[in-house]
């Protein structure tokens, strides 16, 4: 991330020097704010979904949905403590329902858990199988582009559902299977 | 009317009401909750912020436009239209960015052409993937993350080569 982050600012000013150097000091500072106006967005957004999830949490569900989706957890991130599980099952489960603003808080606290247990600077198997299951989201509705279809007259815009379902189903399957292959060729390569 | 639009809805409500059961104190706990938000986005605003900045750097300098061109041949050579390229190379970086970009592919070439179709599935089947490795990792210790950014974006375009191939025959 770093190296990409270094990378794509000085690729693009150096461009941008010959192109259109007024331009650069201009784009950082709308970027800027950019920023701004979508984190006081998402504070709201990840208000409401704080609080419904304090509910879950309080009722005692999500100990109920850790408990059921155990096996699969235990599966994909190896041994966590069961608060660290409860944060994985709610986020799994915002995941596949498609509630995309869920995901994140559910998701970072999750990491939190993950990343107290492996103390180090180094990302631990169990926390990149997080990332990968997040960047590779399963969506069971892409409600947003149903919808985007619909405003621009497409003659029936659910026909993308099965597709896209596919699709996504064989991006997450692989990540997760490549998650597991890198993590053995790396354990491998470590007690040689 | 999709059924798509009851999900949350339903599932709120029937939440709502199993705490009632629990006696729950509702209003107590959903805004106790909500608090955390406040810590959560001033935690994230700087990497934020810092993404941004990546972002829009490469977009108005034209270096999209320029890694688009330089790959569109390989893309096509898999079976990835070329006015699709550059949506793949947003898609990872930035949502509203890709939207966009969806959006103008929908205006072009109307929402039910093969290449519109394409456009939605890889759309709907990706996620922001450095922004949600900025996010999640902005408060953990571990930095490196190994080869977290090469599988996914491995996964990423196995699901638009699988979307166009569907695409085809569905």
């Amino acid at each position: 991330m770093r190296k990409i982050w270094f990378f794509m600012v000085l690729a693009s000013l150096v461009t941008l020097l010959f192109v259109d150097p007024e331009q650069s000091i201009n784009a950082m500072m709308n970027a800027g704010s950019d920023a701004i106006t979508l984190v006081i967005k998402l504070l709201g957004i990840y208000a409401v979904w704080l609080g419904i999830i304090a509910l879950v949490d309080a009722s005692g569900l999500s100990e109920k949905l850790a408990n059921l989706l155990e096996p699969l957890i235990d599966w994909l991130f190896g041994k966590t403590d069961k608060d660290t599980k409860k944060y994985i099952a709610l986020n799994m489960s915002a995941n596949i329902l498609g509630m995309g603003n869920a995901c994140t808080p559910t998701g970072m606290k999750a990491m939190e858990g993950l990343d107290k247990q492996n103390n180090s600077i180094t990302a631990s198997t169990a926390m990149i199988m997080l990332i990968i299951i997040n960047a590779t989201s399963i969506q069971l509705i892409p409600t947003t582009i149903l919808g985007l279809r619909a405003q621009y007259g497409s003659a029936s815009s659910s026909d993308i559902i099965l597709p896209t379902l596919i699709a996504t189903t064989v991006s997450t399957v692989l990540g997760i299977l490549l998650v597991k292959l890198c993590a053995k060729i790396r354990k491998r390569w470590k007690d040689k | 009317m999709n059924v798509s639009v009851f999900i949350t809805p339903v599932l709120i409500i029937l939440l709502l009401l199993y705490c009632a059961k629990k006696k729950v104190n509702c209003y107590g706990t959903f805004a106790e909750g909500a608090k955390g938000a406040i810590k959560l986005c001033l935690d994230v605003l700087p990497f934020l912020v810092a993404i941004f900045v990546a972002i829009q750097l490469f977009k108005v300098s034209g270096l999209t436009t320029l890694t688009a061109n330089l790959f569109s041949p390989v893309m096509e050579f898999i079976g990835i239209p070329k006015e699709l390229t550059e949506l793949m190379i947003i898609r990872p970086f930035s949502g509203s960015g890709s939207l966009a970009i969806l959006e103008q592919i929908y205006s072009t070439y109307g929402p039910d052409t093969y290449i519109a179709r394409c456009a939605s599935v890889i759309m709907g089947s990706s996620e922001t993937i450095f922004y949600v490795a900025t996010i999640y990792l902005s408060q953990t210790k571990a930095k490196r993350l190994l080869y977290a950014i090469p599988v996914a974006l491995v996964a990423c375009l196995a699901s638009s080569i699988v979307a166009c191939l569907v695409c085809r025959i569905m």
